[in-house]
């Protein structure tokens, strides 16, 4: 039984009263992230160092309450949605960059640190931070190392794994471990490489050691537009086939495009069926070659027009209007569901057919935005739930999209992550030895399910062969999941 | 020593099982190219994965290649280049695709495109107890999931036997060029800031060698860069990279891993070759333990590590980061210790 009055003088000794919250406001608030679960929470604690997160991790263990770490909140699968008697524990006040070291290409910083704060930090020193999800200024580089998080430009330089060297993370039992190094190999396991993308289920990120990338000579960023869709992801196939792996390929249909421009103005052509956003850099020569590639494809499947950015300007313009879609469909209706499967990208133009059809079916309004370089889709499903039956609709059209894409061969998620919402989903992709082997995992690193427990893995999953697990993981099923909580 | 050479994953899944059964302990070999690599482990049988060594699935269109983990490096080089592409993990030709990445071997190619390891996106392993277990996927990019395909990539073959993979691949480039200039390290850490994008920047004694790859006239442009800096000695195009191996003439060969200002302090003797930006340094050796011994207490100094890629000499005495966790790891995918019993890195610190 958790003690939760118990956990919070001891925090509030260690802490001070200030960074830990019990009142109904902040519990409620604190009850979810940017996805549409709801859940519940004891406590919420705001850490201000490696130490105080050792603490909070004792006091919850001495007390019985789970740890649910949580960055800027911006989650879209309820990855860092409390359950139960959890404590949640904030790193938004860590934000320091502790170190940058251009000679070594690495920086030391705090967990708490914007994403788009990194990036502005390196500029000066000629480097980059290179995942730029589309919630950079907000989400936190702890949240990002949490769902190895992605973005536009991840399809030349690679996702937040491949830039990230080390981490200092707390563990289940309060001990601190370096995990990675400021070299390039480190005696053992790769755990730093399994800790990215845990979703908070492992232990707490206390700093990062992440990656300095050099900043391009040179950029050119271009837009396309096109009649049909299928030509649209044609060129994008086109590309690839001449050779180019540009640093960004995005495209957006018609319904994100017109949703897009009422927001940003940024000059797109709403009457086109799709855009296609193409971003080279390189060297000039380099950036020279690839462009006219890019525009061959282009030209080759028909494209109706070709701009290109003059400027910083007109470049962060017409990114501006992609990387704010999500926020822009808020004029189509008040909610959206949204998914992030990737799919094989010689499937796209097949899978977004599906996507649509299976949207018509359930009339509901889809709108599409995605990664078409990785093949990483974004299907916004904009709804108002205050509309009897609404949700029932939004949910099954979901499941048919999840399957549309597993069985085009696809995962679950591209930068998302699995959290709470398509945990139930892990079995379409995996056996049920591959989930136990994950859970084998899980458990050894956190051999009780302290962290962050039912997320990830679907109920069931268990370390078979581990016997060190098992009692101790039945305790997790006995939470129960909030019920109706689901969107 | 038994020797097993399976043809097929189940294949793979029953000796496992049967060694498990009957307490035999296993070493899982690929090409042999980088046995060394680990500490010594006395076994009862060899199992070999060279018959597991078919192509399941290429489509150039995707950049991605499932192959099984038998496959020999030169083989699959073969085939993707007919697809304009490359894995490029610079290997020897008779080496294998899970032998490369069980090792943990590292590309003279890694400032360009980062470290082997991030291009392994699916695994299919046989685990120490004889399950056989899929992660990842085959997109370039997943969230889907704990990935024990990155965990086993280094491990050595001490988890988990590798027995497919798919591979994030890259084109190949339409030029190649080396430039050869005379210099130290110091030259080499100048040439990586001053020229944009090359894939390698291999300091030796006396010679540093700028690697260029890309589009003809962006590796033109690199040239100019690179010569605003310092004149080049030679230019060599088309050739294989690096020109040459001399650490390779020593019996012994070490790999160091430091943060990449610390490269100086990785080099001993005059066989040697360090990758600057990159902080990896490959290190002829006679094979005497005082050479060794004082390379590792240099490179320890510096938060590094200096393991022995060919010869005896095994991992050295660094301690892994929680430790608890490994051991846990080692328990939970072989139970019964089968593979390779004493080949991983020091668990515990004396």
């Amino acid at each position: 039984m958790a003690d939760v009055e118990g956990a919070r003088r001891a925090l509030e000794d260690a802490l001070g009263p200030a960074e830990v919250l019990s009142d109904p406001l902040a519990l409620r608030l604190y009850a979810r992230d940017a996805s549409m679960v709801e859940g519940g929470c004891a406590l919420v604690a705001f850490p201000r160092s490696r130490d105080d997160i050792v603490t909070c991790i004792r006091v919850a263990a001495e007390h019985g309450l789970p740890v649910v770490p949580r960055g800027s909140g911006t989650g879209l699968v309820g990855g860092s949605t409390p359950i139960g008697d959890a404590l949640v524990l904030v790193t938004t006040k860590m934000t320091r960059v502790l170190e940058i070291r251009p000679e070594d290409r690495l920086a030391w910083v705090e967990p708490g640190v914007p994403n788009l704060d990194l990036a502005n930090a390196f500029r000066p020193h000629g480097f980059t931070f290179a995942p730029d999800p589309s919630s950079q200024p907000t989400s936190s580089i702890g949240g990002n190392v949490s769902t190895n998080a992605g973005g536009p430009h991840c399809l030349a330089y690679g996702v937040t794994s491949n830039h990230v060297l080390a981490l200092d993370v707390v563990l289940a039992n309060g001990s601190v471990a370096r995990l990675g190094s400021e070299s390039p190999e480190t005696p053992g396991y790769d755990l730093r490489a399994v800790m990215v993308g845990s979703e908070g289920t492992l232990g707490v990120v206390a700093a990062v050691c992440v990656r300095l990338t050099p900043l391009p000579a040179a950029v050119r960023t271009m837009l396309f537009d096109f009649e049909t869709v299928e030509d649209c992801a044609a060129t994008v196939s086109g590309i690839i086939a001449a050779g180019v792996v540009p640093a960004a390929v995005e495209m957006m249909d018609r319904g994100i495009v017109v949703a897009a421009e009422g927001f940003a103005h940024a000059g797109y052509p709403t009457d086109a069926a799709a855009i296609l956003i193409v971003e080279v850099d390189g060297t000039g020569a380099a950036v020279q070659a690839q462009a006219v590639a890019v525009e061959a494809a282009a030209r080759s499947n028909r494209t109706r027009s070709i701009r290109v950015a003059v400027d910083d300007d007109e470049r962060a313009l017409i990114w501006k209007g992609r990387k704010n879609a999500f926020g822009a469909v808020a004029t189509i209706a008040p909610h959206y569901h949204l998914h992030d499967c990737v799919v094989p990208r010689t499937k796209l133009v097949d899978v977004l057919t599906g996507v649509y059809e299976i949207a018509g079916r359930h009339e509901l309004v889809v709108t599409n935005v995605f990664h078409a370089g990785d093949g990483n889709l974004h299907p916004l499903l904009s709804f108002d739930r205050s509309v009897p039956g609404t949700l029932e609709r939004v949910l099954r059209a979901s499941e048919e999209i999840v399957r549309l894409c597993v069985e085009a061969g696809g995962a679950l998620s591209g930068e998302h992550g699995i959290g709470l919402e398509k945990r139930d989903f892990m079995p379409l992709v995996f056996s049920a030895e591959d989930l136990a082997a994950q859970a084998c995992v899980r458990s050894a690193f956190d051999p009780e399910g302290r962290m962050n427990p039912q997320k990830v893995l679907p109920d069931g999953a268990r370390c078979g062969d581990f016997a060190m697990t098992r009692g101790s993981d039945a305790a997790l099923v006995a939470a129960d999941l909030p019920e109706g909580s689901w969107i | 020593m038994d020797l097993i050479h399976p043809s097929s994953k189940a294949d793979v899944v029953e000796a496992v099982r049967d060694a498990n059964a009957t307490a035999r302990r296993l070493l899982v070999i690929g090409g042999r190219r980088h046995l060394d690599k680990g500490n010594p482990s006395e076994v009862d049988a060899e199992l070999w994965t060279t018959q597991l060594d078919r192509l399941v699935s290429y489509e150039p269109a995707e950049m991605i290649a499932v192959v099984e983990a038998g496959m020999r490096v030169g083989e699959l080089d073969r085939i993707l280049a007919d697809g304009g592409q490359e894995w490029p993990s610079d290997a020897p030709a008779d080496s294998t695709v899970g032998g490369v990445i069980a090792s943990g071997a590292s590309t003279p190619r890694r400032l360009k495109v980062g470290a082997l390891r991030d291009t392994v996106l699916e695994a299919e392993v046989v685990t120490g107890d004889g399950r056989l277990v899929r992660s990842g996927a085959r997109t370039v990019k997943n969230v889907t999931g704990y990935d024990l395909h990155k965990l086993v990539a280094g491990s050595l073959g001490t988890l988990a036997v590798i027995v497919q993979v798919a591979l994030k691949l890259r084109p190949l480039p339409h030029a190649r060029r080396t430039l050869r200039f005379e210099g130290d390290l110091e030259l080499a850490d100048e040439l990586v800031g001053a020229v944009h994008g090359s894939v390698a920047v291999l300091a030796t004694p006396g010679a540093v060698d700028v690697r260029l790859e890309g589009w003809p006239e962006e590796v033109e442009e690199q040239t100019a860069m690179a010569r605003r800096v310092q004149r080049p000695v030679a230019t060599v195009d088309d050739a294989p990279f690096p020109i040459e191996r001399r650490w390779d003439e020593r019996p012994v060969v070490a790999e160091a891993a430091v943060a990449p200002s610390q490269l100086n302090s990785a080099i001993v003797g005059d066989r040697w070759g360090a990758l600057a930006g990159v902080g990896i340094a490959w290190l002829g050796l006679d094979g005497g333990e005082r050479e060794l011994d004082q390379l590792r207490s240099r490179v320890r100094a510096v938060g590094g590590i200096a393991p022995i890629v060919r010869g005896a000499g095994g991992l050295g005495d660094s301690p892994v980061a929680a430790p608890d966790v490994h051991r846990r790891l080692k328990a939970a995918f072989d139970p019964n210790g089968v593979l390779a019993p004493g080949r991983e890195w020091k668990t515990s610190e004396g």
